[in-house]
């Protein structure tokens, strides 16, 4: 009898299990289409890459492909314009990550404040944001940088100094400064969402224990901000390693400018034709930022099961 | 600590998740903005001529410069109405072009009957195999007159196989300057000077005010690459040796000519060159030259009529002299974009008539009588007979002469003092390694103008990066 009725439970049990995996498939069935269209468009062209990055191919002159293992991946650790251009990406994302949160923070705080006009003035925040890469980059080197149409420069010499060759002299941070003004405003929009999301219950009950407002921000506001903080920092790196526009439009590339994308492009259609070589670099370069993501993503990971997305 | 992450928390966490959406879709914005965008002014607008029914279409790939969009509007009245054939065009920007052309022509596409490309790739091209031999149509069609064609030309454009591509618009170098600045000075300028006369002038004429010489300091193997270049074939020096079979050699940057020639064109930039030299190109120095920002001027020949067109502020001020030397005769460089058929081109018969016309001597006539710009928008350097004409004589009296005698001089064949590779080439080397080593080394060079690296490091660099070609 007893043994009836567990046999009798254990059917009824693989018969739920197989319902629900079916409801389960009813449920994904029309989703396929669009996610063998995403593998379609995306993990292929990426399985064909690493496919020319193991093979030999220039298209000027006519060559056939030819089949080398990790030839060019093996001269990627030799070249030391790869490793020069591998250094500037690490510095320019590190740089302007860093800048740019620390900056979106600062101004977050500020408009986390009531003011009048606060709605205009965050429109006005965030609207570099809103501009294509090429079009600040070009702004940023006529009409700022230049040394002798530039406004930065139409100061320094107002004021008796000589004018500087900004993008001359200081490549990579000039390129830094374009990126932190494009940026701040990304940071401050995700700092100040966590800002504004502030239970004000805990604010009043450590005012009324007597708190400074430094040590309210150092122990209650910056702590809550951490996934916020870390949010921003995440996504900033991911967009900010592969930063092409900007280099392009402001020194077309060279020691101090010359990011690992950029490289990259000088390697294949930028002049170089040279396909396999270009193909291995930027396998190195998903690679990287895979690395990055998942790492950032486990960071995060403290805060997403909790809102079960 | 953490908060409590409920009620307004998820609210916020949805306006991030919006947030990270939005970023997504600006990234994917800006992904596909980089495939166009090859340098700052990228417009890949395309001008379609009026539509007309039963007719032959043909698709035509064209670099963005003034000449060539006049020809997008005088098409249709002039060629379609008499010809009967429709002509689609692309116009592109110049990299953008070259890329997309490279990759059309050299992956056997089928996007375009005619091509417009420089004097850099006709005769690789052409030895590829993947262009029509225009000497097929060019010897028998009286009316193209190919005698007519500058000598110069039409050697950058051919090699012994073949005449790859027909001359739209050419140009050589030479030395613009301010005579009254010169003057003013007592100085005179020769009108064949060597560089040592010129680095001598411009150091003396230089003040604050006014820098001595503008010379091209920014990256890329058009811009400081084809300046530089002539200045390093005129010192003796080459980037590559020759092999026997003609193939590239021995990089030789690493020689004591090229490192004089890097050096002389360092420091007179230091001493007497124009403000930001290592961001200079030739827009930048034609706004600082007509704003009395430098004295004299060192690039292309068509940049004469930027300075004496009639909004010019400079206009009248100027005199030209060839492009200075050392120890070779001449050295000017020769530059040309001209139109060529594929081996793909489905109808190639029909793409030659439209070729015969627009790089015709006729269009040369119609093109001075209908534009808006009148003769001195005609596009230069390609014939005789447009020198000879006594309305352009007219028009460009202030340079016509100068510049027809810098085509002439351009030492086309053998532009230096040792055998080298990728000849015919003045201002660059005519093999395909050299846009990728040209664009890189002067990366180096321009770096060294600005004062952030060494020349030696710059060389030593750029010496590595040119083996890399070496064969």
């Amino acid at each position: 009898m007893e043994q009836e009725v567990s046999t009798e439970l254990a059917s009824r049990e693989v018969a739920k299990k197989a319902r629900l995996r079916r409801e389960r498939w009813m449920r994904r069935l029309p989703l396929l289409p669009a996610l063998i269209f995403t593998i379609l468009v995306t993990q292929i062209p990426f399985v064909m890459n690493l496919w020319y990055s193991l093979t030999e191919w220039k298209i000027t002159p006519p060559t056939p492909r030819a089949f080398t293992g990790f030839d060019n991946y093996a001269t990627l650790f030799t070249n030391t314009f790869f490793r020069s251009a591998v250094w500037i990406t690490v510095v320019m994302t590190v740089g302007a990550v860093a800048l740019s949160v620390l900056l979106g923070l600062g101004i977050a705080l500020l408009l986390d404040r009531e003011f009048f006009g606060r709605g205009l003035v965050r429109t006005l925040l965030i609207t570099p944001f809103l501009i294509m890469p090429v079009v600040a980059g070009l702004i940023w080197k006529t009409q700022i940088f230049h040394s002798l149409y530039g406004v930065l420069n139409w100061l320094i010499t107002a004021v008796g100094f000589q004018p500087v060759e900004f993008v001359g002299k200081m490549p990579t941070w000039s390129i830094i400064t374009v990126l932190v003004w494009q940026w701040t405003p990304f940071m401050m929009l995700i700092i100040l969402a966590g800002l504004q999301s502030r239970p004000t219950d805990i604010l009043e009950a450590a005012r009324v224990d007597g708190a400074s407002a430094y040590t309210l921000f150092r122990h209650i506001t910056l702590p809550g901000l951490r996934p916020y903080l870390e949010l921003g920092a995440l996504l900033g790196s991911i967009y900010l390693i592969q930063v092409f526009d900007h280099i392009d439009v402001i020194t077309g590339g060279g020691p101090g400018s010359t990011n690992v994308p950029y490289f990259v492009y000088q390697r294949s259609i930028g002049g170089g034709w040279d396909f396999g070589q270009a193909a291995a670099y930027s396998t190195v370069v998903v690679a990287a930022s895979l690395v990055i993501a998942t790492i950032g993503l486990r960071l995060l990971g403290g805060l997403l099961p909790k809102e079960e997305i | 600590m953490k908060w409590n992450w409920s009620g307004r928390g998820s609210g916020m966490w949805r306006m991030t998740v919006l947030l990270m959406a939005f970023a997504m879709i600006l990234a994917a914005c800006g992904g596909s903005d980089d495939e166009g965008s090859g340098t700052t002014a990228a417009s890949g607008d395309t001008a379609t001529t009026a539509p007309s029914t039963e007719t032959k279409t043909i698709n035509v790939a064209i670099v963005g410069n003034p000449q060539m969009e006049d020809i997008t509007s005088l098409t249709p009245e002039l060629f379609t109405a008499e010809t009967g054939i429709k002509v689609e065009y692309t116009v592109l920007e110049e990299q953008t072009l070259r890329e997309i052309v490279t990759r059309d022509v050299g992956a056997s596409g089928q996007q375009f009957d005619v091509v417009m490309i420089g004097m850099y790739e006709a005769p690789q091209f052409g030895e590829n195999g993947w262009l029509y031999n225009l000497d097929k149509w060019a010897v028998d069609d009286a009316a193209y007159n190919k005698g007519d064609l500058i000598d110069a030309v039409v050697s950058g454009l051919s090699t012994d196989n073949g005449y790859w591509a027909s001359p739209f618009y050419a140009e050589s170098s030479f030395l613009m300057y301010r005579k009254d600045v010169l003057d003013a000075a007592s100085l005179t300028m020769p009108d064949a000077p060597t560089w040592d006369e010129v680095a001598s002038i411009a150091r003396e004429i230089n003040s604050p005010d006014m820098a001595g010489i503008c010379l091209r300091g920014k990256p890329g193997w058009g811009d400081l690459g084809a300046a530089f270049t002539t200045v390093l074939n005129t010192f003796g020096g080459t980037w590559w040796a020759a092999n026997p079979d003609g193939s590239i050699g021995a990089a030789q940057v690493d020689q004591p000519e090229f490192k004089e020639a890097l050096t002389f064109y360092v420091n007179l930039l230091n001493d007497a060159g124009e403000t930001d030299a290592a961001n200079a190109s030739y827009n930048e120095c034609l706004s600082q030259y007509q704003d009395n920002k430098v004295a004299m001027w060192y690039d292309a020949t068509v940049a004469a009529s930027n300075l004496e067109a009639s909004d010019s502020p400079v206009k009248g001020l100027n005199d030209y002299a060839l492009a200075p030397t050392k120890v070779t005769d001449a050295s000017g460089w020769l530059w040309a974009w001209a139109l060529a058929i594929p081996q793909n081109a489905p109808d190639p018969d029909t793409a030659w008539q439209y070729v015969a016309w627009a790089t015709g001597p006729d269009y040369l006539v119609q093109a001075g009588e209908n534009l808006p710009g009148g003769w001195a928008a005609v596009p230069p350097g390609t014939r005789k007979s447009l020198y000879a004409n006594p309305n352009y004589q007219e028009a460009a009296a202030a340079f016509a002469d100068k510049t027809l005698a810098a085509m002439e001089a351009a030492p086309i064949n053998n532009p230096g003092t040792t055998p080298r590779p990728g000849v015919p080439a003045v201002q660059f080397v005519g093999v395909p390694e050299f846009q990728d080593v040209g664009t890189r080394c002067t990366e180096q060079f321009s770096a060294a103008i600005a004062g952030n690296i060494s020349i030696d490091d710059a060389l030593k660099a750029c010496q590595s990066i040119a083996s890399e070609a070496s064969q």
